[in-house]
């Protein structure tokens, strides 16, 4: 299988000893789109810096096209980076801006103009192209330094959070284009951000990073439904994490934890010491239905918003938990805080990790 | 709530500093327009452009010999030019050497800051002696040049600091990650976007050399530049073509002055518009 990206424990320690990012592994298959996604200073610009080439490579490798780029500097690369900031030229025209990587490349000036004309018809920006840059708004600055970035037809075009500096609305409008776009030219996306909703909604894969470490590198859906660390249960989605002692493991692919609310049944080795429930996972069920865990509980909280019904249920042991349900349902409609309910998961959705 | 009180305070303040600022300058101008029987002090025995004829050379015979400025004048500008250009190169290189930590960097920008901070009479003396004892002769164009960059150079290594501080790194990034090779980022981004920066340095070097006196007094050798040919004409008699030829000097400089100014508005222009580009 050959690879547009292979990162190989990759890791950057700072000559203070501080570590950046550590032990960094990640394969990236050609038109792949990955999100690297973390609070900030996990680490996630750093590494796609250093994927860029701005930074220095401390310990570990990296290929591109099973090419080693360790130590090849950012302009022989082939890679385009996208900037927060977007940084423009500000001395230049919107189309001096898209031009000046062809230009400098001593790209024929017809081939040139064709590549440059092209490109920014295909972002809308042929009415502004002989405008300042800087002069424009930032959905449009955010299209120039898109087209900038893909008309020296790069292999890799890496977004450092290239969404955060536009307001919610245009944020979905461009998280859309960057979609479409990416699907139709092929290009391997590597997409940096600390928002969940970009991360899920746009990449192929997540790689979660937390403390210069990957967490877990899993496409979106898995993230939700199979957290591999506490971390990522606690970051992604709404779930509610329940620590016991291992009790080994039940059926196939299941594990069973002694916890404070009872025993719980989840899908793990058997030898994990926490339990992950996703807040969508719970149900209100009469007590006793068959295939079930079954938690008593309280109501303490009832938070109705449109569709979704937010309860706040506290357990036998006197922690709370986050529910989600269906507000349509009448017997989600007749719940008052005081009221005795219990709470019914599917083990199949449970995820047991090592704390 | 102060403000009313202290107001004509304040007015007197500045008016009075003002004044001060640019008593000398207005007597000069004043004086320069003395009649030919006229001295160098009040009053003006009657107003004309005499003093501008003669030391053009138009006046005719005169009990008063021209001023002897012509040939130091060019010397003075070629030396300021030079170290204009020496200097700002310097400034630049250095300054952005200093972007990123290097070892032994702090030593090194004190020694760069040094070159403004030492008494000019010392190193001028100190050089004179140098170029004694290695037997090399002193020229405005050797001796006083070194010393003229080594005093400027720190004026313009500090203003390109403070325009590298602000710049935003981000932007040569791009243009790297574009495949275009440092030295062409170099020419077609950053020196763009510096370039207001590199013009003051231009200023503060050519004024700082122009009008230099302590440190060329000892290195100059026998053909003088323009203050200390000045200086010398004091020592015989003075007379209002000083003044005139004053006038005329302090015009050149406003010109460049305006010049500066014209160039930079082009720029800072651009630059605050560059600026809007960040916040938004």
């Amino acid at each position: 299988m050959l690879y547009d990206l292979e990162l190989i424990s990759v890791g950057k320690t700072y000559p203070d000893g501080t570590v950046a990012v550590s032990d960094f592994d990640l394969r990236v298959e050609k038109g792949e789109f990955v999100a690297f996604l973390g609070p900030s200073g996990c680490g996630k610009s750093t590494t796609l810096r250093m994927i860029a080439g701005f930074e220095e490579i401390t310990n570990g490798e990296i290929l591109m096209m099973s090419h080693n780029v360790t130590h090849v500097p950012p302009e022989k690369r082939p890679t385009s980076m996208i900037f927060q900031n977007y940084a423009l030229f500000p001395h230049m025209t919107v189309r001096e801006n898209v031009a000046f990587g062809l230009d400098v490349k001593g790209t024929p000036r017809a081939e040139r103009d064709r590549k440059v004309e092209r490109i920014l018809d295909m972002f809308d920006l042929t009415a502004f192209a002989d405008r300042k840059a800087d002069r424009l708004s930032g959905g449009q600055r955010q299209r120039i330094a898109l087209a900038r970035g893909l008309v020296v037809e790069p292999e890799i075009l890496l977004l450092d959070e290239p969404l955060g500096a536009l307001d919610a609305n245009l944020r979905r409008i461009i998280q859309n284009e960057l979609k479409l776009l990416q699907r139709e030219l092929g290009i391997t996306f590597i997409f940096v951000t600390h928002a969940q909703s970009e991360a899920l909604g746009l990449s192929d894969r997540v790689v979660v990073m937390s403390n210069g470490v990957v967490e877990q590198i899993s496409p979106p859906r898995e993230l939700y439904r199979r957290p591999a660390t506490p971390f990522v249960a606690g970051f992604i989605g709404s779930n509610t994490l329940i620590e016991g002692a291992p009790l080994g493991a039940a059926a196939a692919g299941f594990g069973r934890l002694d916890t404070p609310v009872g025993v719980i049944e989840g899908v793990g080795r058997g030898d994990e010491r926490l339990a992950v429930i996703p807040a969508e996972a719970f149900r209100l069920v009469p007590q006793g239905t068959p295939g079930e865990l079954h938690l008593p509980g309280t109501v303490v909280g009832r938070h109705l918003v449109g569709a979704v019904g937010h309860l706040t249920v506290r357990l036998a042991d006197g922690s709370d938990v986050a529910v989600e349900t269906s507000s349509h349902r009448p017997e989600v409609r007749a719940l008052a805080p005081g009221m005795p309910v219990t709470l019914g998961v599917d083990p199949a959705s449970v995820t047991l990790v090592h704390a | 709530m102060q403000s009313r009180a202290l107001r004509p305070v304040l007015a007197t303040y500045t008016a009075l500093f003002l004044l001060f600022l640019y008593g000398p300058m207005i007597v000069l101008a004043i004086l320069s327009f003395q009649g030919p029987e006229g001295g160098p002090q009040f009053p003006i025995q009657e107003w004309s452009v005499y003093w501008y004829k003669h030391l053009l050379g138009f006046a005719g015979t005169s009990r008063v010999s021209q001023l002897p400025v012509g040939d130091s004048l060019l010397r003075s500008i070629a030396l300021a030019f030079m170290t204009t250009v020496v200097s700002t190169v310097l400034g630049v290189m250095s300054a952005e050497a200093f972007r990123t930590r290097f070892k032994g960097s702090g030593p090194a920008f004190y020694l760069i800051i040094l070159g403004m901070m030492v008494p000019g009479v010392l190193v001028g003396l100190g050089m004179a002696l140098l170029s004694n004892t290695l037997g090399l002769s002193r020229a405005w164009w050797s001796t006083s040049f070194v010393l003229h960059v080594v005093y400027t150079y720190p004026f313009a290594f500090l203003v390109m600091l403070a325009i590298f501080n602000r710049f935003d790194r981000s932007v040569e990034e791009a243009s790297l990650s574009l495949g275009v090779s440092p030295a062409q980022t170099f020419r077609r981004v950053t020196f763009p976007i510096i370039f207001p920066g590199v013009l003051s340095a231009m200023l503060f070097s050519f004024t700082l050399s122009y009008d230099e006196f302590a440190r060329t007094l000892f290195t100059a050798g026998r053909a003088l530049t323009l203050p200390l040919a000045i200086y010398g004409t004091f020592s015989v008699e003075i007379h209002p073509n000083i003044f005139a030829f004053g006038v005329l000097t302090t015009l050149f400089s406003f010109t460049l002055l305006v010049v500066y100014g014209l160039l930079m508005k082009r720029f800072t222009a651009r630059a605050a518009r560059f600026h809007g580009q960040e916040e938004s």
